[in-house]
Parts: structure tokens; C-alpha cells; sequence
């Protein structure tokens, strides 16, 4: 489990608060708000890559507030996916193994079996230039779980996909964390995404966690009723549907 | 529209053309000119002419090898902290890397000796002073080319989109790996870019050198010695192999570095 206490972020003109955040294990949690408002800050300073003003975040009651990125076992897929460009498919997802020093065997049997899972078998000598933007998404999540992190981030990770590319992949997503059960941070701005992936959504805006909501509840809230309302009719007989 | 557009090639081409003109002439001018009896004379007969011509290029490519290598070790370092650490006084150290760019040679000439000629301040480093000396030319070449390599690197590291160094970091390497693995590979081309602009600022060098070490003697001091004793036509003989190995190493180094973005290296 992930807690988050008192956290204060000050980080190039972006100022987030955060209360009290508590993440379960193998919980796929959805952080959404307005642009702007430190969700990427958030997912930044979890990783260690930004130092909190003050507040602690622990990690199964281990403060890792002070824990250097390399050592916590969050991984990131960012919107672009940020593959290595001079490494081919199998060299991106085998690098974090590699340096966790894993035989060339193990790294060999752990990439097929992700390779399997992820549908990208056919892909793994390749360039990341080459690779279509769907592709290029599932070796990012696939370099990202293949460390067995304890929590991998996602920054918006469907946002740059075309409208049936972006439905198949939260199908997808789904389906894989059903499958692995691993423990998720997906920041987005698409409700539908966080409807159907979500098992609760903490809401930020004006660099505060105005709470964590479970799926129902948020839709219910002003600020889920903010996000169906800019909705087309059809989405909103796709949202009665579901519930 | 179309009227508009062909004006526009017409003034581009036109521009261009004349841009290249003015770069080509004067290498076409110098190869002209060359008196091929001269030529022979002063490279391969005169046996005092010759060995002095040849000694210097070999001198000149020696320091100027050993000053670009030491300055790629010692200027890596500084580029990547350049393009990536935010601290107090970055701007001015920014500018502090630029001054050789903007030092009249002459003038950068007699800074070095203030600061590492035997009486300089720091004449402990050179093991007893620049002046006349390898160690003094190695350090000239290394003062002047300094800004072309690190800003080439700087801005090289610069580019590289931060982001991946933060993934690299989250999937469990430290800096060094991360330095090493990501950002190392990705700024190849413009370590390599720097370190060739580098290189030929040093070859390049002279006016610092006629006050540091005008012995042993470098191509150019002897290219420039040649003009004022014996003329124009025996600083052309030597200036033509100076410009040919340029010109012959530059258009090698296009083919294998377009080679190797072919294979993909």
C-alpha cells in the first residue's frame, strides 16, 4: 500500500497539496483534474524525480520519501511513451532488468512472456521509429512491468491514440491488470477511461486532492457531473448503461 | 502565387549560389596559383625546407589530437552540466566558456601566458611554463577550441528529451548509468560534431601561438614564416597540403558518418 501524507510540491510555478492519499495494492487508482494542476507533479514526486517541500510518502509503511528514484520501483509510461530510440524492442524492455543484473536466460523467458501478454512478438527486433503508436504503447507498458515494479505510472498514456485505437487499448489495459494485478497510477482527463479502468479516482484541482472518490461517487460529485456534461448525449447513455 | 513562389527560389538560388562562390573562389584561387617547381622544392627536395614542413604538420596534428581528446574528457562533463543542472551562476560560467571564442587570438595569446607561462600564476601546472614548449601549443589549442567543443556538446545534450533519462531512473539506474546508457549514445553525433570543430580550431590556430610558443614550430607559424622570407609562392605550397588533407579528411568523415547512418550505427 502507498500513503501519502502532508505532501507539499513546489515545482516550476506548480504548487500541489495532498492531504492524505492511500493507494491499495494491486488498486488500478485514477487521478484526474484540470490541466495544470500538478497530476504530472504528483506522479513525478512519487518516482523521486521531484523532492516534496515537505509531507512523507511511504510504501508498504516504509518512508521512501527520501528514496532516489532508482531505488523505489516506480516505473513511469509517459504520453509519448518515451521509448529509447537507439535501442531496438527487446534492449527497451530488458534494460531495467539488465540492471537489476538478471541472466540473459531469465531476461530472455521474462521479455517472451510479456511479449506474449502484450501482443508484440512480432516486434521485437525492431526500431521504436517504426513502431505504430499502439505498438509503441504496449512495449512502454511492457518495459515498465517488466521490473515487477510495485507501482507503475501512467501520465496519460491514451491520450495521443485515435478514437477506436483509444477504446481497444482501455480494453487492453484492463485486461492486462486483471491478469497481472499490478498496482496503477493513471492520470487522465478522459472520464470513459477512468469509468472503465478506475477502481477510485482522487480528484485534483487548484493544486489540492480534493478527494478520493470510488467510480459511482465521482460521477455523482459535481466535478463527475463537470466532466459528463461536456459529453456527447451518446456517452451519457454509455455512462447509464455501465453503472 | 506560383510567380511568387519561383521569385522566391530565384532569390534563394541566386543568394545561395553566390554564398558559394565566395567560399569556393578562394579555394580554387589557391590551388591555381600553385607553382608546381616551388611545390616540389620546397616539400620534397630541399632537404632543410622539406623536413621543416613536414616535422611541423606532423607537431601540429600531434598537439592538436592530444588537446581535442583531452578537452572531450575534461569538456563532457562540464557540456552535460551546462545543458542539465540548474545552479547559482550557470550564466556566468556560460559566458566564461565563450570568452576564447571572443578573445582576439593575440590577446588570448598573452592570457595564457599570465596564468601558466613561468612567471603565471599557475605555471606549477605545465611543470615550469608554456612558453616554447609541446605542453604550451597543447594548451593554447585546448584554450581557443574549448567554447566550439563544449557548446556543440552542450547543446547536443540539450535536446535529448529529458524525459527518458527520468524513465531510465525509474527503472533502476543511477545517474552514472544513466549517463552512460542514455545520454552518452544519444549525443554521439554531436560529441563527434564537437570534437571535429574542435579539432580544426586547434589545427586552425596561430595568432596565440606566435606569442606562447612560437617554437617548436606548428604548419602554420612555418606557413607564415615561409610568406614573409621566401613569399607567396612557398606559403601556397605548404597552405595546399594543409587545405588538401582538410578537405580530403571532412569529405571522408561525411561518407563514413552517412555510412554509418545507413547501417544504423
Amino acid at each position: 500500500m502507498i500513503i501519502i501524507e502532508g505532501l507539499k510540491v513546489i515545482f516550476k510555478g506548480f504548487k500541489l497539496e495532498i492531504n492524505e492519499l492511500e493507494i491499495d495494492t494491486g488498486s488500478y487508482q485514477i487521478i484526474m483534474g484540470p490541466s495544470g494542476v500538478g497530476k504530472t507533479v504528483l506522479l513525478y514526486t512519487l518516482t523521486g524525480l521531484i523532492k516534496p517541500e515537505s509531507g512523507k510518502i511511504y510504501l508498504n509503511n516504509i518512508d521512501i520519501t527520501d528514496y532516489p528514484p532508482e531505488k523505489r520501483g516506480f516505473t513511469i509510461v509517459p504520453e509519448d511513451y518515451g521509448l529509447f530510440p537507439h535501442m531496438n524492442v527487446y534492449d527497451n524492455i530488458s534494460y531495467g532488468l539488465k540492471i537489476k543484473g538478471y541472466d540473459d536466460e531469465y531476461i530472455k523467458n521474462k521479455i517472451n512472456e510479456l511479449a506474449q501478454i502484450l501482443e508484440i512478438n512480432g516486434v521485437l527486433d525492431r526500431m521504436p521509429n517504426t513502431l505504430s503508436a499502439g505498438e509503441k504503447q504496449r512495449v512502454a507498458i511492457a518495459r515498465a512491468l517488466a521490473i515487477d515494479p510495485y507501482v507503475i505510472l501512467l501520465d496519460e498514456p491514451l491520450k495521443s491514440l485515435d478514437p477506436r485505437l483509444h477504446l481497444k487499448s482501455i480494453n487492453f489495459l484492463k485486461n492486462l491488470h486483471k491478469k497481472l494485478g499490478f498496482t496503477a497510477l493513471h492520470v487522465t482527463h478522459n472520464i470513459i477511461e477512468a469509468i472503465e479502468l478506475g477502481d477510485s479516482i482522487a480528484y485534483i484541482e487548484n493544486g489540492r486532492l480534493v478527494g478520493k472518490f470510488s467510480i459511482e461517487d465521482f460521477i455523482e460529485s459535481k466535478y463527475g457531473k463537470a466532466y459528463l456534461d461536456s459529453l456527447s448525449p451518446i456517452i451519457k447513455v454509455y455512462k447509464n448503461i455501465r453503472i | 502565387m506560383k510567380r511568387g513562389i519561383e521569385k522566391f527560389f530565384i532569390l534563394t538560388y541566386g543568394l545561395s549560389s553566390f554564398t558559394i562562390l565566395f567560399i569556393i573562389s578562394p579555394i580554387i584561387a589557391i590551388y591555381l596559383m600553385m607553382d608546381p617547381k616551388v611545390f616540389t622544392y620546397a616539400l620534397f627536395k630541399n632537404i632543410e625546407l622539406a623536413s621543416e614542413a613536414w616535422s611541423s604538420l606532423t607537431l601540429t596534428f600531434e598537439a592538436s589530437i592530444i588537446s581535442t581528446t583531452v578537452l572531450l574528457i575534461i569538456g563532457i562533463p562540464l557540456a552535460y552540466s551546462l545543458a542539465r543542472l540548474n545552479f547559482r551562476g550557470k550564466s556566468l560560467i556560460e559566458s566564461i566558456v565563450d570568452i576564447p571564442l571572443l578573445t582576439p587570438h593575440i590577446v588570448a595569446g598573452i592570457m595564457i601566458l599570465a596564468a601558466f607561462g613561468r612567471r603565471g600564476l599557475l605555471n606549477i601546472l605545465t611543470f615550469g611554463g608554456v612558453e616554447d614548449t609541446f605542453i604550451g601549443i597543447v594548451i593554447v589549442m585546448i584554450f581557443v577550441s574549448t567554447p566550439l567543443m563544449i557548446d556543440t556538446i552542450k547543446t547536443g545534450i540539450y535536446l535529448i528529451d529529458e524525459k527518458l533519462e527520468h524513465i531510465a531512473r525509474s527503472l533502476g539506474a543511477d545517474r552514472l548509468r544513466v549517463f552512460k546508457d542514455i545520454i552518452l549514445p544519444l549525443s554521439k553525433d554531436s560529441i563527434l560534431a564537437g570534437y571535429i570543430l574542435a579539432w580544426a580550431r586547434a589545427v586552425s590556430e596561430v595568432g596565440a601561438l606566435l606569442i606562447v610558443a612560437y617554437y617548436p614550430k606548428t604548419v602554420n607559424i612555418v606557413i607564415y614564416e615561409w610568406f614573409t622570407t621566401y613569399g607567396l609562392k612557398y606559403a601556397v605550397a605548404l597552405s595546399i597540403v594543409l587545405l588538401s588533407i582538410f578537405i580530403l579528411l571532412f569529405m571522408a568523415i561525411r561518407i563514413v558518418y552517412k555510412r554509418m547512418i545507413t547501417i544504423g550505427i
